[in-house]
């Protein structure tokens, strides 16, 4: 048996030490670990319940459970958000070894997608014990999940390729990310009842993937239901068009990456 | 002079018996002090082979000669640190040739002749930067000079119609003074990097050695960081679990494997990046400026390494490096690159001698 993996089963095993290799910094030093991949979406939502529940006195009859509602939408952008302003600076961060081996460059923005997945996972552990606390028992819909994983993992790795290719050329894309993510959290419904929104910000929302999206993870469990045709539909048409968006955007730039980097 | 560097003006020397010693038996270790040495003085003994693969010591003695049992035939290092009461330790040491061994001195692999099969073909290679474009970093400077028509100009020739090839088994130098293009050429062989103009050939897997920040994590223990810098060097992960002791035994590294690489010093990473790149035979070695944070100690044995790579017949070793001495010694033919072009490239003498002149 050679030494060496060909190479598509290298950029597996390098993709897999990566993973392995962000999991053990996350946590190192700290005592609690890996539990605090469960109890920071847990904490998150338990401030935003309070604030939002008895100052800004947000509730709907059409939400069963708050708590539920706002973990839900939380731990689904934070994967999002997560992965790809990790994934942004993960060419420039691998800048001294992209310049001195030869390394599938796809591998960098995509690892960071793959460690927020994992971190997601995590979470559900959190979304369970809130369920579980409300009186809202998973049921069979929750079978869906890897099928909405499927489409955000599109949609993550699509946009962590675009904007991690962006940012060799413009670093002001970095500055600029935060912003714009501040400004999503808000326009998407994470922790206000859909029914505040006006008419035309119903109508923008549909041009948000992460309004799908958040729709989605709540349709399967806390709603408990099959999702429609249609937002199935939007939420695979999202991630593809965001993956070949990126795909393409990669391709084409990352040959000039080592110059700028 | 104070009595204190008086007390101290005293130097140990090592001696061995004979060398080399024609079959296996005790060698003996001598310590004379010169000077004047203090009353009470204690040896420790140690001794590695050539390799740092086996090593020994005794414990501290009052003795001032040591007999060593070689294990086998080989290249020993035998050596004594002398201390006295005060604390002042000095070391005096001595290799000891057992059996049918070489003299240390590196030799140069012979150049091969057209038979051999060519395994690096840099064929007509130019890389031209465009320098306007390098500078915009941020989208302000972008759309001004966009506006102002002043994208796309001042081209710049980093390497200008380079041409030469290596065959397998040749330890091929790469010369020249700083910024004078090496460091491209050596992107576009390690693949990193395009050519503008012309092709560049490589046949076989290409192993680099890692630098410190790149493929390692300070956050990480070295045994963490084997497995890493393996993975991003494609060895097999089955292959590391069989190679780690051999790779920890290399870079001399046994009691410290599982403490943060941000606790070693910089000379320890490259022992590592340089173990775990030579752990398997890889087709092409390319030795850079790392090496050179290495002790001397170090890159004795690395040179050791890359001369049994290359008497495997199967390696090819590219030498990057603007100290001359290191090519000079290990080298058997050496291309000079200057401002981009290509100045000579042959036998290593000729090149050598030519560059030197540069600097008179």
């Amino acid at each position: 048996m050679s030494a060496w993996y060909p190479d598509r089963q290298k950029s597996v095993y390098i993709l897999r030490q990566l993973v392995l290799r962000d999991f053990k910094l996350k946590y190192r030093r700290s005592i609690l670990g890996v539990l605090w991949s469960v109890l920071n979406p847990l904490l998150m939502m338990t401030v935003m319940a309070a604030v939002f529940s008895t100052m800004m006195r947000f509730s709907s009859d059409s939400i069963p459970s708050y708590p539920l509602y706002i973990i839900l939408g939380n731990v689904a952008f934070s994967l999002m958000s997560d992965s790809t302003s990790q994934g942004m600076g993960s060419i420039i961060g691998a800048a001294s070894l992209l310049k001195k081996v030869r390394i599938k460059r796809w591998v960098f923005p995509l690892e960071k997608v793959l460690f927020s997945m994992v971190n997601f996972a995590l979470s559900l552990v959190a979304v369970l014990i809130v369920m579980l606390a409300v009186g809202v028992l998973p049921t069979w819909t929750a079978l869906l999940l890897p099928l909405f994983l499927v489409y955000i993992g599109m949609f993550c790795a699509g946009l962590a390729l675009l904007l991690s290719s962006l940012a060799v050329f413009f670093r002001d894309v970095m500055h600029l990310w935060g912003v714009v993510l501040t400004a999503w959290t808000y326009a998407t419904p994470l922790f206000y009842p859909v029914e505040i929104l006006p008419n035309w910000m119903l109508v923008v929302e549909r041009f948000n993937p992460m309004y799908h999206f958040v729709n989605y993870i709540r349709t399967l469990l806390l709603y408990q239901q099959v999702p429609s045709l249609a937002l199935n539909g939007a939420c695979a048409l999202c991630g593809a068009l965001m993956l070949a968006l990126g795909l393409i955007v990669f391709r084409k730039t990352e040959r000039r990456f080592i110059l700028f980097i | 002079m104070s009595e204190a560097t008086q007390a101290h003006a005293w130097m140990p020397v090592a001696t061995i018996d004979s060398t080399p010693f024609e079959e296996l038996g005790y060698v003996t270790l001598n310590i004379e002090l010169e000077g004047t040495p203090p009353k009470n003085v204690r040896y420790l003994y140690t001794w590695r082979s050539a390799n740092g693969l086996e090593r020994g010591q005794t414990d501290y003695q009052r003795l001032a000669s040591f007999n060593f049992l070689p294990p086998h035939d080989g290249r020993f290092f035998l050596n004594a640190d002398v201390s006295d009461t005060e604390g002042v330790i000095k070391s005096a040491g001595a290799w000891a040739n057992i059996g049918d061994v070489v003299e240390d001195e590196f030799k140069r692999p012979p150049i091969p002749d057209d038979s051999v099969p060519v395994v690096i073909d840099v064929n007509d290679v130019s890389m031209v930067f465009n320098k306007a474009s390098e500078q915009y970093n941020s989208l302000k400077e972008y759309f001004i000079a966009l506006a102002r028509h002043e994208l796309n100009f001042k081209a710049f020739r980093a390497l200008n119609h380079v041409s030469f090839s290596v065959r397998r088994g040749e330890a091929f130098g790469l010369v020249g003074t700083n910024g004078s293009g090496k460091s491209t050429m050596l992107k576009i062989i390690a693949g990193v990097l395009e050519a503008s103009e012309g092709t560049c050939t490589v046949t076989g897997s290409i192993a680099p050695l890692i630098e410190l920040g790149a493929g390692f994590d300070m956050e990480l223990t070295a045994r963490e960081n084997i497995y890493l810098n393996g993975a991003l060097l494609g060895y097999r992960k089955e292959f590391i679990d069989e190679h780690i002791t051999d790779i920890i035994a290399f870079a001399e590294l046994e009691d410290f494997m599982d403490m943060p690489l941000k606790n070693y010093s910089s000379g320890m990473v490259a022992r590592i990046a340089f173990a775990i790149a030579t752990v398997a035979e890889p087709d092409i070695l390319i030795v850079d400026e790392t090496l050179s944070v290495g002790d001397f100690l170090f890159q004795q044995k690395c040179q050791r390494r890359i001369q049994e790579l290359i008497g495997s017949g199967n390696v090819t070793v590219l030498l990057v490096s603007h100290s001359i001495e290191i090519v000079e010694a290990m080298c058997d033919r050496v291309c000079w690159i200057e401002k981009g072009q290509q100045r000579m490239t042959g036998p290593t003498d000729d090149v050598c001698a030519a560059y030197r002149n540069l600097g008179q």
